[in-house]
């Protein structure tokens, strides 16, 4: 009798772990999909906070668009440029960049305050009312880059365009491009 | 005399250790969805046979390169790609949002036109097969 009471309470032992285990492996795979799935829209919402001040990205704009190219900080082009960008995702420099309505309603609203920001305006001068797609077009950009010589940037390998900035401005992602963080490759540093 | 627990214990031990190993070589949960939608067969040979074709001088090797385990390169700004099979990379494929986003913008520019349901089964096959 003895026996039979401590069989029943092994299997029931082995049952209920059992359950708890399937219920577990559940549990993983729910907060799964609420990690990839319907649920994280919350997460893309923008707030203006300190957390994303002038030089700080966005981890959702981090996510989008630099999966594809360096993710540009947003105070290198005028709100205006960005406004264009976004409403041409679908040919995106000869690519297709198309994002969902949520994803790219979350990304104009940021794109558009932080690009406001007053801290970048010298970038801005002679520009008028032009809104450039590309940042390289900005007199301010064209008159600091135009005493190196191509060797150094489109026939470098490890360059290759002076979209690359992160490939001689070292803190390039992090908004800053100070003549002392360059550092050419194959070359060395950079002072004029 | 005490009864013998311990092939209950085994048991458990080997059901509880099987569970997560063999998750992970499940096919993408993302299949079901296009089961779902209508697809009753995938044909693997058609998703590798996409893969590698070219269309206007451009196929999906232009950026993920030949071999889907090894990592690529996009075409253009040269930014490294995670290699996209399944074996190389288990982060692949585990969200829906992700695969119907890269699927959509991909095949437009490489087919110049949007894949099949059918068409996106077979590649995601053939990758998770990789």
């Amino acid at each position: 009798m003895k026996h039979k009471t401590m069989m029943i309470m092994g299997y029931a032992l082995l049952a209920s772990v059992l359950t708890f285990s399937f219920y577990g492996m559940g549990q993983s795979l729910a907060s799964s999909n609420d990690k990839y799935g319907e649920h994280d829209t919350g997460e893309m919402e923008y707030e203006d906070s300190k957390q994303h001040a002038a030089t700080k990205q966005y981890p959702l704009y981090v996510d989008e668009c630099g999966s594809c190219h360096m993710a540009y900080p947003a105070q290198l082009l005028p709100p205006a440029s960005w406004q264009k960008i976004m409403r041409g995702l679908d040919d995106h420099f000869g690519e297709n960049a198309e994002l969902d309505t949520t994803t790219r309603q979350a990304l104009e609203k940021y794109l558009s305050k932080a690009s406001s920001s007053r801290s970048y305006q010298k970038l801005f001068r002679n520009l008028g009312n032009q809104a450039p797609l590309r940042i390289t077009e900005l007199p301010y950009f064209v008159h600091e880059h135009d005493e190196i010589p191509s060797r150094f940037i489109q026939a470098n390998d490890k360059v290759s365009s002076l979209s690359q900035c992160n490939a001689c401005h070292q803190n390039a992602e992090r908004g800053q491009f100070d003549e002392d963080d360059v550092t050419i490759p194959g070359v060395g540093r950079w002072d004029d | 005399m005490k009864p013998d627990l311990t092939p209950s214990i085994c048991l458990l031990i080997a059901v509880v250790l099987s569970g997560p190993a063999r998750a992970a070589q499940d096919p993408p949960r993302h299949l079901q969805t296009y089961r779902q939608q209508g697809v009753d067969q995938v044909d693997i040979q058609n998703g590798r046979q996409l893969w590698y074709s070219t269309v206007n001088q451009r196929s999906c090797t232009s950026c993920h390169g030949d071999n889907p385990a090894n990592a690529g390169k996009h075409v253009k700004t040269g930014k490294a790609i995670q290699p996209m099979a399944l074996s190389a990379n288990a982060e692949r494929f585990q969200d829906a949002k992700k695969i119907e986003k890269w699927f959509l913008r991909n095949c437009k520019w490489t087919l110049g036109r949007e894949c099949s349901t059918q068409e996106k089964a077979d590649i995601l096959t053939w990758l998770s097969s990789q």
